[in-house]
């Protein structure tokens, strides 16, 4: 039985919570998050502590196999450093850090404590998006010359409005599409060169876009659009290639649609569709980290990637100041 | 109104035909064409005289001419037009260099003749929909603005640059910029391009491409101007835009009218029903012309949309920000 600690009992952390619990070898076995009412509503009657701090869970538990950091960007650096500090090995939210050298501090701190550090890059576990891989990679469409992918939905609400500072969140080009990034670098390898526009830095509130090229060394031309501008969340992706084209739209997907005839109480409500898996995207994430914990096996994502992901995001960001590609040198530093 | 026209070079002049046959104020008078096999076949199918020589269409007591040559041949055209005082309406890109543009538009003006750019997305019924909404405010201020105006390889004289002057961005940079700078009525003030060659086929042209593009305002926009429509695609191509809005966010797709057909010869394919934008398209040059006014998309709407598209290619040869001058 593996004993995972969750840190942060947030929408992330709610969603891992419910993963865990799904998991026949693994136990929940504490949530450390200072507001306890979140906490209880996650926790419900299953069998989980909740501490106020990391410390007190490590001094008050008898075993613990892994950590979940599923807080804020800005305390990522903290928690994992207090884990690695204590030998735990570390489940991280993304992204894993606001800068490139940062991650890779991170990165190293996790080596040199000799604990395993798992970022959770969630979109390569999305079924829709590692199959649309697969088929790319195996050449069903043949050489890719344009991908788009888009991502977004409404302005995200997070505990302490953190999202509403851009210093926190690092906007949609660190906390929303480094998950495009990553994905497509998964896909199409180092990207070489980056050039980025967007709203972050003009002063509007509670609103943020942003429209990245990638450009990979192979090539490929990637368009990404991040958007906390819109009504609804969907994510799209289109590869166009010699031969084929493989299109994916979340906003058109509809396996299952409730729709109920108001009733004179209830409020006018959108039918929102669901997508049922056996197994969530977040849970097969989780299980397979939990998995390279157990058997040392290499994740599918892994610290390094998370990291590349990071610099994309810093190149985009660079790009959007100054108004200029921003083109990776050989030795891979920007 | 009698209407001439110079080469069915480009396939759109079929279309623009087959909507000058449907008005009854309009007479086509003659087609023009260096292609004496091509075009005599349309000046039969359109029950009309053929001219090998254009020249000699420009002789007659014809009153506007439809350019619809290969995009290189614009300039010599419309030179010949605006010097035989008539009104020209050019297919896009006007031409393919700015000293070009700027000379067509100069001589027209000289010669008292009215330029326009055939834009016919000005005329498609979502767009112009889009357009009122964001005139009435709806939308706030518009912040920015993704665009596509994705398409299908037309192949022939398309591919080869002598005659078309560029591929996919010079062939699908223009409509979305020209619907933007109408929509918003600013400016495009910086160019970033990343452009591909030859990543659809082996045709040694380019054929893909994003172009990223500041405005006067602080606006922004991107356009996937590809070529990367392919046979089973279900259609040609697409006008899209999606618009941030500081009040809201618009999207339009300017084909979205349409119905599904799935057939054993071509798998799914989608059958347009909306309305027909080129007849929109001359309806308002013709009348414009006839009124003493420009038509809705002159010639320095032409001008402003290629500009994009050559300082597109400038851009990704340099890779870096093309500053356009104001």
């Amino acid at each position: 039985m593996q004993e995972v600690l969750l840190i942060g009992a947030g929408t992330m952390g709610k969603e891992h919570a419910s993963a865990y619990y799904a998991m026949e070898n693994v136990h929940l076995t504490g949530i450390v998050d200072p507001r306890q009412v979140e906490a209880k509503k996650i926790i419900g009657d299953h069998d989980t502590k909740i501490f106020a701090s990391l410390e007190e869970a490590v001094n008050e538990l008898e075993k613990i196999d892994c950590v979940d950091i599923c807080v804020p960007t800005l305390f990522h650096k903290e928690y994992v450093k207090k884990a690695a500090d204590y030998g735990l090995n570390i489940i991280c939210e993304k992204p894993l850090a606001y800068t490139y050298e940062e991650a890779r501090e991170i990165l190293e701190y996790c080596k040199e404590k000799q604990v395993q550090l798992f970022v959770a890059h969630v979109v390569r576990f999305f079924p829709q998006y590692s199959e649309a891989r697969k088929l790319v990679l195996e050449g069903t469409i043949g050489d890719v010359g344009v991908v788009r992918a888009r991502r977004g939905g409404a302005f995200p609400i997070g505990n302490g409005d953190w999202y509403r500072d851009p210093q926190k969140s690092g906007g949609v080009i660190l906390d929303l599409m480094i998950h495009d990034f990553d994905y497509l670098r998964w896909i199409f390898g180092d990207v070489e060169r980056v050039y980025a526009k967007g709203l972050l830095g003009s002063g509007i509130q509670n609103l943020d876009y942003a429209l990245v090229t990638l450009t990979f060394k192979s090539g490929v031309i990637a368009h990404v659009e991040g958007t906390w501008a819109h009504h609804t969340f969907s994510t799209q992706f289109e590869f166009a290639a010699r031969t084929g084209i493989i299109e994916y739209d979340s906003s058109k997907e509809e396996p299952v649609l409730l729709s109920l005839r108001e009733t004179e109480e209830a409020k006018v409500g959108v039918a929102v569709p669901q997508s049922p898996l056996r197994k969530s995207p977040y849970f097969t994430e989780l299980e397979h980290f939990i998995h390279c914990l157990e058997t040392g096996e290499q994740p599918i994502v892994t610290a390094e990637d998370a990291c590349k992901a990071v610099e994309i995001s810093n190149m985009a960001l660079k790009s959007l100041q100054t108004g200029k590609p921003v083109i990776l040198s050989e030795g891979g530093e920007l | 109104m009698k209407i001439g026209i110079i080469s069915f070079a480009h396939m759109h002049a079929v279309s623009y035909a087959s909507s000058l046959k449907k008005m009854k104020d309009v007479t086509l008078v003659g087609i023009a064409d260096e292609n004496v096999e091509r075009g005599e076949k349309y000046a039969k199918q359109f029950d009309t005289q053929f001219f090998n020589r254009y020249e000699d269409l420009l002789k007659t007591d014809v009153e506007a001419i439809i350019v619809t040559s290969e995009n290189t041949k614009h300039y010599e055209h419309v030179l010949a037009c605006a010097k035989a005082k008539k009104h020209v309406l050019c297919e896009k890109p006007l031409a393919t260099t700015m000293e070009h543009m700027k000379e067509m538009i100069k001589v027209c003006e000289e010669n008292g003749v009215f330029l326009g750019t055939a834009f016919p997305v000005r005329f498609n019924t979502p767009v112009a929909q889009a357009k009122k909404i964001i005139d009435e405010g709806k939308l706030g201020e518009i912040l920015a603005i993704k665009g596509t105006n994705r398409g299908t390889n037309p192949g022939g004289w398309f591919v080869n640059k002598e005659l078309s002057g560029g591929g996919a961005v010079l062939d699908h940079t223009v409509h979305v910029v020209d619907i933007i700078r109408w929509i918003t009525g600013v400016e495009v003030k910086d160019v970033y391009a990343e452009i591909g060659y030859s990543r659809f086929s082996d045709i040694p042209i380019d054929d893909s491409g994003i172009i990223t593009m500041g405005f006067t305002n602080g606006m922004f926009a991107t356009l996937d101007c590809s070529w990367s429509r392919n046979d089973y695609y279900p259609t040609w191509g697409d006008v899209t835009l999606d618009i941030i809005g500081t009040k809201g966010t618009l999207k339009v797709d300017a084909f979205d009218q349409k119905i599904n057909v799935y057939s054993n010869q071509n798998g799914l394919k989608w059958h347009p029903w909306g309305d027909d934008m080129d007849y929109v398209l001359l309806r308002n040059f013709i009348t414009s012309v006839r009124d003493g006014r420009p038509p809705l998309a002159t010639g320095y709407a032409g001008l402003k949309a290629t500009e994009v598209a050559l300082a597109a290619y400038e851009s990704f040869e340099k890779k870096t920000t093309v500053i356009l001058n104001h």
